[in-house]
């Protein structure tokens, strides 16, 4: 559609006086007066609020297209549509040939400021991070330059979410009109929004302060919420209750587990969509995942979830790759990103997620459709986008019935465009909302191209050249050499040209025309067919010429008036080519394009097996696996046909590797650290299978791993055993035979002696007050059973309320569930072992119990096992008489004694640990390798699957180019469940393939002209960030920070 | 690295601490009064090929004679290591030892000076002989240590110490070895500890380059100024660096980024210092500017894991062997982790260089001579060699093998006690469970 064209309507608009319609107290041309309670005001307005646009083609819905057709709107909505649709008498109506009318976008999520704290009086929840009780609806304010911004980019209608907390409050679904707050919310109460994590830096104070724990307490919500229904109905049908404690978030939350109304909950990247769909799960919600725009790196998985999904356009930057040094630092995953990123949409939509666009995430200078485009460019197919912005969100949100697509009965919610809305040149040239035009480029008059001005004084014309380049005018004007002549003398240039309503005005040297001074030129423009124009000059002697101006054709680009663009790189702006190279899991180097097979039979032969068990070490042995379990041990092994056979000749092959104490692979922030007992708490809610530390650890034949809570408090939370199942999702590393466990921990850290000094008041300060606490806590999770099993007998009185932390305390009694106890000195280790002879629980480890050699005959007799480090010391107060000949000393004792690393690095070369053992004390070498296989398999109760190589056990096994217990042996292969997931050979084609696509992407950023991120512009994600170490056992780094 | 510092100085140094008194009670051992020839076992001169069979000969603390010859001076004590080893102590050329007993107690703590420009600090003078962790260093044969300070821009000078003696200067092997640098870190490096934005991280870098050059500058025209006149005023800062600038001692940059380092060869050769990076973990991608300016990298723990995402898993335990390939001067330090309390695990910081390429001499070297040369002790010790220190130690196989024995150890030709808290704290709790009746 032209220019001049659109200026039609425009100006038929304001012929119309329609564009003055005016702004205050103006409820949608719409809403009659008798449709609202406010009485009126002065006179009573009738203008008849009733269009019709035809000649029009018409996008009605994706995929849905009139080619020419009418569209009439009334107070509001669609009357009618169609191709011979009657036109009212009473309608205003405008021919529109060139134009195609789309549905108004529908923008699935933006947040709106509410200042922290700003919850409603009344019963809140005790933590300021619940609230949802808090509706956007109630703080909504439209703001006119707001809607107008929203507006120019297509969006009629968008979905405003609350912006804080755990369990954040309710969205509201509100038009982007000018129409009163009260007209312009749609929906007041769309859905419940959650982002199950806190940002970094809360303070050691605040619960929750880590990812584990804004979960926990979300669940722990969820539940009260179910309990508060039951408490009050409890209350209300019986006499003489006790009154439950009104609290206004809990009476909001019981309206959502089962009722299918929509919970929408942030997922800041491909791994917590699938946590967000968990915790739906959990408690029967009705789930929509907001998107992270990484999806694409779990696409199958994501696609089984079944979601719906928010998905934003905030396509990356790439990364600087213009020196070699800069090079050296981008990730291969940030280039893959920034290359598939894009694609994700797309990728999305044809693995037929239900996806909604969201213009959330966008820097400022980025339009939604700018971003939609780039996305239709990388393969989104234009109804698919149409789709995801218009019929999806309008069912998601239950609004179809009135939004969506371009039907009779609908609100009159459209874009005019002048071309294909997802075409790159195409402009919004008006937003309709609720059948209201609003003009996105403000009316003026384009006045390009050649005028032709005929005086009464001069029978030569002046020919008058404007050239429109953005908002700016330029222009000159001469003299004709004849009255016909299209040449003409030299070009004097036009000053303060201005193209203001139906005006045009300049002012120019007039010397070449033969005065001097300055000409002021003023010319009214006419528009039937053609431009016309009147009006003077008047020139410097003061005499006005009055001129009549003709209009030729405008200027058209190439003809200079493009100067103002800057040249282009010299790139190929092509088509972008679907990226077709199969995806790795992680994204990142040494990722994966599938697990591992795990062939029929594999014999290992010739090998020297340290079989952790009674055969002890057999030399020139085999050992045959199959199914994923080892199936025998021994010498000239019966093989099935097919077996491969692998020649282990000069190798050695021990159990695989198991860290009885980690903290990798897990983004969820290792401690919640802001009270004392955090036992609700659960590692397994944060197994974070991107952490490359798990392949570097499977190169140094780790296969199973225990992911402990931190030491911040005498009772943290919940481990999670994983096998090193690298490439795999998180629910797929979690080692399911592995039985609970908890992390306990005693000593400097939980009574925060090296946390500052403001650290002073925390319950407990001294080895005193942490065996009183472990101490009441246990008597406290007995008294809740004990509440629970009147409860169940009687059923009187207030029903009592689940509690997560007491609940895994009673497992802990009940032997459900292991305690890991991180202990240094003699003294806490004995207090702790008599309390827990005397609530007759069985400790499963202590972990560090650097002072465990003082005490080793109590050890013993409480069949406490002791996982320690090889030789730490030195490094606090605590530990400054651990000896290296601890391990020999407990094991001598009769304690099972593993080492462990807690330590990303140290977990690469647990076999250099478990060599100190004989080097400190004597342990003979096969007893010492099982204090890094056999026993801390049985610390973690999973001996019968793991630890050593026995037939029946998981084939989870090592390689070795030497003794394992020799500083200069390698790591040569690790299995896991027989299936082969590290090879030194097969590393060195990884690199390979880092290397090569490393240098493909750089040359691809290179190429592709875009702006590279500065250094220092890019801030990594905040799950990036979470500590993979316990920060309150500050043995990990040296204290000038080098690593 | 300096904002890391201050950073996790707020983590250590927060509470109120107890005093303690450490003092360990093994006794330094005493002169040497007779020679001494070690007979018979395997000498690994590490100068020179391997003896079987050989004989090392020292007299007045100091290596008379290394060979296979059996004729010794009178009064000689000849002791029989048939089937033993003889080793020249192992060096580790970054420690904070003498400098620290217990991380965590602020009060133990003396090896980070506040303030950014301290090069007047020195070690040694601050080293505790007393302190427990030099007699469980001593006991697997690290005989020798650098002892860095850390603090600031400019951290202080180093010294190398030989670990027996009543006193810091009976310690003292060289009382200045480098003035220590922390290069500001120029790549983002985003980890949970890392205070500030990166943006603001890099614009602290800058800053703090400007004011290394110009502490240079100052140093510099000092210097001049006091050559011309020597009753100018004394600025005790510039008149520690005077040696830098003359080239007499080297700076020591802790660098491990390929820019850092980099610009650290460029810093050096513009204002004329001897350079020695410390750390190194990119020395290999401008390995050709080292070997040119005679740069030399002390390896900052091999046991670290990949800088990078994308790095290759044992980038840290090939960079040894990618140097030595590369022909950049290198040595092993096994710093870095747990502080000075492990410092006695440096062998196996080049045992696992070894693993993944590095030629066993190599790995040696990289722990005896190569840091005496890069630390200006190769006259004194680093080698079995005649002339030098009799600072050598016999064991029962390789060192670089974690069961390996130290059996007895020689500094300056002085027996040194193998005790340490550790076996005290053993044979003390060996007799609890003897007492119980448990069997060892």
């Amino acid at each position: 559609m032209s220019f001049s064209s659109r200026l039609v309507v425009v100006m038929c608009l304001v012929a119309c006086g329609f564009q003055q319609v005016p702004l205050t107290g103006h409820r949608g041309a719409q809403a009659r007066a008798s449709d609202n309670t406010q009485p009126v005001a002065g006179l009573r307005t009738n203008t008849p609020a009733v269009y019709a646009l035809k000649d029009v083609r018409i996008v009605r819905a994706p995929g849905e297209v009139l080619e020419q057709g009418v569209l009439v709107v009334r107070d509001g909505v669609i009357s009618a549509i169609g191709a011979n649709v009657p036109i009212p008498a009473d309608a205003r109506v405008w021919s529109r040939p060139g134009i195609t009318l789309y549905p108004g976008l529908i923008d699935g999520f933006s947040e709106l400021e509410i200042s922290p704290g700003d919850r409603p009086q009344g019963a809140h929840h005790w933590n300021e991070l619940i609230r949802p009780e808090v509706r956007v609806a109630d703080r909504y304010q439209s703001k006119p330059t707001l809607n107008a911004s929203w507006r120019s980019q297509g969006i009629t209608t968008r979905l405003i979410a609350p912006p804080q907390g755990i369990l954040k409050g309710r969205s509201a679904l509100v038009a982007t009109g000018d129409a009163s707050r009260a007209a312009s919310i749609l929906e007041p109460d769309v859905a419940l929004h959650a982002r199950l994590t806190v940002p970094r830096g809360r303070g050691r104070n605040a619960y929750p302060n880590s990812p584990m724990g804004a979960v926990a307490l979300a669940r722990q919500t969820m539940l009260d919420a179910n309990w508060y229904q039951q408490a009050w109905s409890a209350f209300r049908s019986q006499r003489g209750l006790p009154r439950p404690d009104q609290d206004l978030a809990l009476e909001v939350l019981g309206a959502y587990s089962g009722s299918g109304r929509l919970v929408v909950i942030d997922a800041p990247n491909e791994l917590y969509a699938l946590r967000a769909d968990r915790f739906a799960r959990e408690f029967s919600l009705n789930l929509v995942i907001r998107g992270s725009g990484r999806e694409y790196r779990q696409l199958s998985a994501i696609q089984a979830l079944g979601r719906p999904v928010i998905v934003p356009l905030n396509f990356p930057k790439p990364p600087n790759v213009g020196t070699a040094e800069a090079a050296l630092n981008a990730s291969l995953e940030s280039m893959r990103h920034w290359e598939l990123a894009p694609e994700n949409p797309a990728r999305l939509s044809r693995a037929g997620v239900s996806i909604l666009l969201t213009r959330s995430g966008l820097p400022k200078a980025v339009s939604l459709l700018a971003a939609v485009r780039k996305a239709v460019q990388h393969g989104l197919a234009a109804d698919a986008a149409l789709a995801a912005l218009t019929t999806t969100p309008a069912k998601l949100f239950g609004v179809e019935d009135r939004l969506g697509t371009l039907h009779a009965g609908k609100r009159a919610n459209f874009l005019l465009t002048d071309g294909a809305l997802f075409a790159t040149k195409t402009k919004v040239l008006e937003t309709w909302v609720d059948g209201r035009p609003y003009e996105n480029i403000p009316a003026r008059n384009d006045p390009a191209g050649r005028w032709r001005l005929v005086g009464q004084q001069e029978t030569r014309p002046l020919l008058l050249d404007v050239t429109v380049a953005g908002e700016k005018l330029s222009g000159a004007v001469r003299r004709a050499e004849n009255p016909d002549a299209a040449d003409a003398a030299p070009a004097t240039p036009l000053l303060r040209l201005a193209a203001a309503g139906d005006r045009l005005t300049a002012i120019f040297d007039a010397e070449a025309f033969g005065q001097k001074g300055v000409a002021r030129l003023t010319l009214v423009l006419f528009k039937k067919e053609k431009w016309s124009g009147r009006g003077q000059v008047i020139w410097p002697d003061g005499v006005a010429e009055k001129i009549t101006a003709t209009h030729n054709s405008p200027t058209r680009p190439g003809g200079g008036a493009n100067r103002e663009k800057p040249p282009q790189p010299a790139v190929t702006q092509s088509k972008p080519k679907r990226v077709r190279e199969p995806l790795r899991y992680p994204l990142g180097a040494f990722g994966v394009l599938q697990q591992p097979e795990q062939p029929e039979h594999v014999l290992f032969k010739n090998a020297t097996l340290w079989t952790c068990a009674q055969r002890g070490i057999l030399r020139n042995a085999e050992i045959l696996i199959g199914g994923g379990k080892i199936l025998s041990v021994g010498r000239r092994l019966r093989t099935p046909p097919g077996t491969r056979v692998i020649d282990c000749q000069g190798k050695h092959i021990t159990p695989g590797i198991v860290d009885c104490h980690s903290h990798m692979a897990t983004d969820g922030g290792v401690n919640e650290s802001a009270q004392a007992i955090t036992a609700e708490v659960r590692i397994g809610d944060f197994i974070d299978s991107n952490d490359v530390n798990i392949y570097r650890q499977l190169a140094g034949g780790v296969t199973s791993s225990n992911i402990l809570h931190g030491s911040a408090n005498p009772i943290g939370g919940q481990n999670q055993v994983i096998k090193l199942r690298w490439g795999a999702l998180p629910e797929d590393l979690k080692f399911v035979e592995a039985p609970a466990g908890i992390k306990f921990a005693l000593g400097e850290n939980v009574k925060q002696s090296n946390w500052g000094d403001e650290f002073t008041t925390r319950y407990p300060q001294t080895r005193m007050g942490v065996e009183q606490i472990i101490r009441g806590t246990f008597q406290a999770a007995l008294d809740y059973q004990q509440r629970w099993r009147d409860w169940e007998r009687q059923r009187q009185g207030l029903p009592p309320r689940r509690d997560l932390e007491l609940e895994a305390i009673s497992e802990v009694l009940g032997g459900q569930r292991w305690i890991h106890c991180h202990s240094y000195r003699q003294d806490e280790v004995l207090a702790l072992i008599r309390t827990l002879d005397d609530f007759q629980i069985t400790i499963g480890t202590f972990q560090h119990i650097l002072e465990g050699y003082k005490v080793a005959d109590a050890l013993a007799r409480h069949g406490a096992m002791a996982s320690a480090f090889s030789d730490w010391w030195a490094y606090k107060f605590e530990v400054y008489d651990a000896i290296p000949y601890a391990g020999a000393l407990m094991h001598n004792a009769g304690v099972v004694v593993s080492f462990n690393s807690d330590d990303r690095e140290l977990a690469r070369h647990l076999n250099h640990e478990a060599a100190k053992a004989v080097k400190y004390g004597g342990v003979p070498r096969q007893e010492a390798l099982k204090f890094v296989t056999l026993n801390p398999a049985r610390q973690l109760r999973i001996d019968r699957y793991v630890g050593s190589l026995e037939s029946g056990k998981h084939a989870d096994l090592v390689v070795w180019s030497k003794s394992p217990l020799s500083t200069f042996s390698v790591c040569e292969q690790t299995w896991i469940d027989g299936r082969r997931y590290f090879s030194r050979s097969e590393d060195l084609r990884r690199r390979e393939s880092v290397r090569r696509s490393r240098t493909r992407l750089v040359q691809k950023i290179l190429a592709s002209g875009e702006v590279m991120l500065k250094p220092g512009e890019a801030t990594p994600p905040d799950e990036q960030l979470w500590p993979r170490e316990d920060v309150f056992c500050h043995h990990h780094r040296h204290v000038n920070g080098h690593d | 690295m300096i904002g890391r510092f201050v950073c996790i100085a707020v983590f250590l140094f927060g509470s109120s601490m107890p005093v303690v008194t450490f003092a360990s009670p093994e006794i330094p051992g005493a002169p040497q009064t007779a020679p001494i020839a070690l007979v018979g076992g395997t000498v690994y001169p590490v100068s020179g090929p391997t003896i079987e069979g050989g004989v090392v000969l020292f007299r007045r603390g100091r290596i008379s004679y290394v060979g296979r010859k059996r004729s010794f001076p009178a009064g000689t004590k000849v002791i029989d290591v048939s089937g033993k080893h003889v080793f020249p102590g192992l060096c580790d050329a970054y420690t904070n030892l003498g400098l620290v007993e217990v991380n965590r107690v602020r009060a133990s703590v003396d090896h980070a000076e506040t303030g950014q420009l301290n090069p007047n600090v020195r070690a040694q003078v601050a080293v505790n002989p007393d302190s427990e962790l030099i007699p469980v260093t001593r006991s697997n044969g690290v005989l020798l240590a650098a002892t860095v300070p850390t603090g600031g821009l400019m951290a202080g000078k180093s010294a190398v110490l030989q670990l027996d003696g009543w006193t810091y200067e009976d310690l003292t092997v060289k009382a200045e070895a480098g003035l220590h640098i922390n290069w500001p870190s120029i790549s983002p490096h985003d980890e949970w500890w890392v205070e500030g934005t990166t943006a603001s991280r890099l614009r602290q870098s800058t800053q703090a380059l400007k004011a290394l050059q110009q502490a240079f500058d100052d140093a510099r025209a000092y210097h001049r100024s006091r050559l011309a006149d020597a009753s100018q005023p004394t600025d005790v800062r510039w008149e520690a660096m005077r040696p830098v600038i003359e080239g007499e001692l080297p700076v020591i940059v802790s660098a491990n980024e390929l820019q850092q380092i980099q610009d650290a060869v460029a810093f050096a050769v513009r204002n004329k210092v001897r350079l020695i990076i410390y750390g190194g973990y990119d020395a290999v991608h401008c390995a050709a500017a080292l070997v040119e300016h005679e740069v030399a990298v002390i390896v900052g723990n091999v046991y670290r894991l990949p800088r990078r995402r994308d790095d290759d898993y044992d980038a840290a335990f090939t960079l040894p062997d990618r140097l030595r390939r590369a022909g950049v001067k290198f040595c092993i330090s096994g710093s870095g982790r747990f502080g000075a309390a492990n410092v006695r695990n440096l062998p196996y910081h080049a045992a696992t260089a070894v693993a993944y390429g590095l030629p066993k001499e190599a790995a040696l070297r990289a722990i005896t001579l190569s840091p005496a040369e890069i630390l200006g002790t190769a006259d004194r010790v680093g080698s079995l060699a005649k002339g030098k220190d009799a600072t050598l130690f016999v064991a029962n196989g390789n060192p670089l093998l974690t069961a390996t024995r130290v059996e007895s150890a020689y500094i300056q030709g002085r027996r040194v006690v193998l005790s340490d808290r550790h076996k005290r704290l053993w044979r003390k709790y060996r007799e609890k469970y003897r007492r119980i009746g448990q069997p060892e």
